[in-house]
């Protein structure tokens, strides 16, 4: 990945002794997903004679990951490495939120709306975005939108919002 | 030999089929229509144009493209897919030229001397000479295929399911060796994959298993779903970090002047040769593919160069060895795809994806039973390559012009066109916000190093893994030494085990980031 988080001063949030915080963070991460889906599977039957159950494969990976992400945590405590990279919040906040409303809206909303304004919530995005061709290139992209998957492509996409076909 | 020839004349004879075609404005008069060469034109026209698109890879425009084909039936599907694919791969290297931005993977090390060229005005030679490589590599790999095939389709139908499970094991731990970075947190992350492959519901109890009562989690995870949070959505997310416009040189200069010199031509044959050689042998192991071919052949051109220091400010060699490999490849990471039914790496494993949804189970089966399907694709690989090359060079300008749209603008149509694609895989909005969360985790996988690859070939083989487990311990009634006891899975097993081995190894560990390093200096 070409955005490896620089070595600078970053002011960190991890006590002295984590020398490698990035693997030490993301081993506890992978311990908690471990741990998770041991819980979420704690209900599945285990082996029988020696047939497997539902749970054993589940739990059987999910053991394996935990001593994996123990590992990755153990390494990011005794060697010297890079230091959590510097999150931001716009990008991924205002993409999420674009994705979250597509998904809420295309029901009720249908095709038009929806990826009209799921277009806008994204170019929040970044300030760059400059409004006048922000919106011309929306009203473009939803008509081709509206155009390409249900006619060219023949999916079943409902275009008009609900209350407006009743 | 004989069945090479008769097996990839049926191959033609899909690829080339005429439909009647009547419509009813012609009152009666019907046109034939050559629809797979068709599709696969189109499928070759539209990957190249959303591989060229900055930030999006192979894997998400095979993900993000995979709704188009629903419609058609399974031979133009995977006609038109096999399409998308090379013109995704073509597309990358397009990129990595013209604007130093590698669309791919797989054309990171075609950045380092292809863009020196452009800068210098050479633009055209290298396209030309990239499209020229890749066609060549395309060819030798189809006849690879074609030969390789059926002998191999044999060998896996004497495969139990013990060979099976050592098999793929092995594949994973080429993947990890393979893998840039870290082999611990690769394999964590193999790991991770299989895991998330384990959500849905049992195969042989029915059982469900840790969906939460969410009904689309029933029937598990989408891989497409999952493929374009990791690869489409985290990637924009990332690139929106970066600040978008800083990093984006492009040149400025017309492209003019296509053709390559004689020169360029008698340095690049031999590169091309040893790129396709070394492509090919890389794309069928398990695990490589597209990404460590190239790298591996521009590492081998600049050994065996009497002038490695030039190597870096615009040689040929530089360009058009990764490229034959990679094309190469990504051809040959079909065979063992299409003879065992196990994807060697992400983009085949999308592939899989692909064909369960027109109700094809990849494997030794499909080759017996249903041939056209299989030597159709096989052969509209090659025509996807011929069409490449006829397209794609006349249409540079076209491309560059589409790399002048500033990333404010793409990003968004980008999401918009995933989101889309997302929903109309099982019309779910469900899956649209899991693409979205994948979206979030492949963003965090990034800032901590996580390779998000290995993952989903993890995700795919995971359930193929523990059937076949399953099945082998059921039959050894629960003795695990099955695997040690048979030969073949004895020395699959024994391979693997040497690889790890290898791997974590100092001295090897230090060639390999060698390789890797390559790419960033």
């Amino acid at each position: 990945m070409s955005d490896t988080p620089s070595h600078g001063p970053v002011k960190s949030i991890m006590p002295k002794w984590v020398r490698g915080p990035q693997d030490f963070v993301g081993g506890v991460a992978l311990i908690a997903i471990a741990l998770f889906a041991l819980w979420a599977s704690s209900d599945l039957q285990g082996m029988r004679g020696f047939s497997f159950g539902a749970g054993t494969a589940p739990r059987m990976f999910a053991y394996l990951l935990l001593g994996l992400g123990v590992a990755v945590m153990v390494v990011g405590l005794v060697t010297e490495g890079v230091h959590l990279a510097k999150y931001h919040w716009r990008g991924p906040l205002f993409v999420s939120l674009a994705i979250l409303s597509f998904a809420l809206m295309i029901r009720p909303m249908g095709l038009i709306v929806t990826a009209f304004s799921s277009f806008l919530i994204a170019a929040l995005g970044t300030p760059e975005t400059k409004w006048t061709e922000t919106i011309i290139v929306a009203v473009c992209l939803t008509a081709f939108c509206s155009l390409l998957f249900p006619y060219a492509l023949g999916l079943p996409l409902q275009m008009l919002p609900k209350f407006m076909i009743r | 030999m004989g069945d090479v020839f008769s097996n990839l004349g049926l191959g033609f004879g899909v690829v080339f089929q005429l439909v009647q075609w009547t419509p009813a404005f012609l009152g009666g008069v019907s046109i034939p229509i050559p629809v797979n060469i068709l599709l696969c034109l189109i499928g070759a026209l539209v990957g190249t144009l959303v591989g060229v698109l900055p930030g999006i890879g192979t894997i998400a425009t095979v993900a993000m493209l995979l709704p188009i084909t629903f419609g058609l039936p399974p031979v133009g599907a995977l006609i038109m897919l096999a399409g998308i694919y090379y013109g995704a791969q073509y597309g990358g290297s397009t990129t990595s030229i013209l604007v130093n931005i590698p669309g791919e993977a797989g054309s990171v090390v075609t950045a380092l001397d292809g863009f020196q060229m452009a800068k210098k005005g050479r633009a055209g030679p290298a396209l030309a000479i990239a499209a020229i490589g890749s066609f060549f590599a395309g060819c030798v790999a189809t006849v690879l295929i074609a030969v390789l095939g059926a002998p191999l389709t044999k060998l896996a139908l004497a495969f139990g399911p013990a060979e099976y499970f050592s098999l793929m094991v092995l594949g994973l731990i080429f993947a990890v060796v393979l893998a840039k970075g870290s082999v611990l947190k690769a394999i964590a992350m193999i790991v991770f994959g299989l895991l998330l492959s384990m959500v849905g519901s049992d195969i042989e109890t029915g059982a469900s298993r840790m969906a939460f009562n969410i009904p689309e989690l029933a029937d598990g995870l989408g891989f497409a779903t999952v493929a374009m949070g990791l690869f489409g959505f985290a990637e924009i997310i990332r690139n929106l970090d970066a600040g978008g416009e800083q990093d984006r040189q492009l040149v400025q200069q017309k492209v003019t002047g296509l053709m390559p010199t004689k020169k360029d031509l008698w340095d690049s044959t031999p590169a091309i040769l040893r790129g396709t050689v070394l492509g090919s042998i890389l794309g069928i192991l398990p695990g490589g593919g597209a990404v460590i071919a190239s790298f591996a052949a521009y590492t081998l051109e600049k050994k065996v160069s009497k002038h490695p220091e030039r190597f870096g400010h615009g040689v040929i060699e530089g360009v058009a060895a990764p490229e034959s490999a990679n094309n190469a490849a990504a051809q040959t990471s079909f065979i063992p795809l299409l003879t065992l039914g196990i994807p060697p790496n992400a983009v085949m494993a999308l592939m899989v994806g692909a064909m369960t949804i027109h109700g094809i189970v990849p494997g030794p089966q499909v080759m017996q039973k249903q041939p056209e399907l299989v030597w159709g694709m096989i052969a509209s690989m090659w025509v996807g390559n011929l069409m490449l090359l006829i397209i794609n060079l006349p249409l540079v300008g076209i491309w560059v012009r589409l790399l002048r749209v500033p990333y404010r603008l793409m990003f968004p149509s980008i999401v918009v066109f995933c989101a889309i694609g997302i929903y109309s895989v099982n019309n779910a909005p469900t899956d649209v916000v899991l693409a979205g969360v994948f979206g979030l985790v492949g963003y965090w996988l990034i800032k901590h190093d996580f390779e998000p690859a290995p993952l989903l070939l993890g995700m795919v083989l995971g359930p193929l893994m523990e059937e076949n487990l399953r099945r082998a311990l059921l039959i050894s009634r629960g003795d695990w030494s099955v695997f040690l006891t048979r030969p073949l899975s004895a020395v699959l097993m024994a391979i693997a085990a040497g690889l790890l081995v290898l791997a974590v190894l100092p001295s090897l560990r230090k060639k390999r980031d060698q390789v890797f390093v390559e790419s960033e200096n």
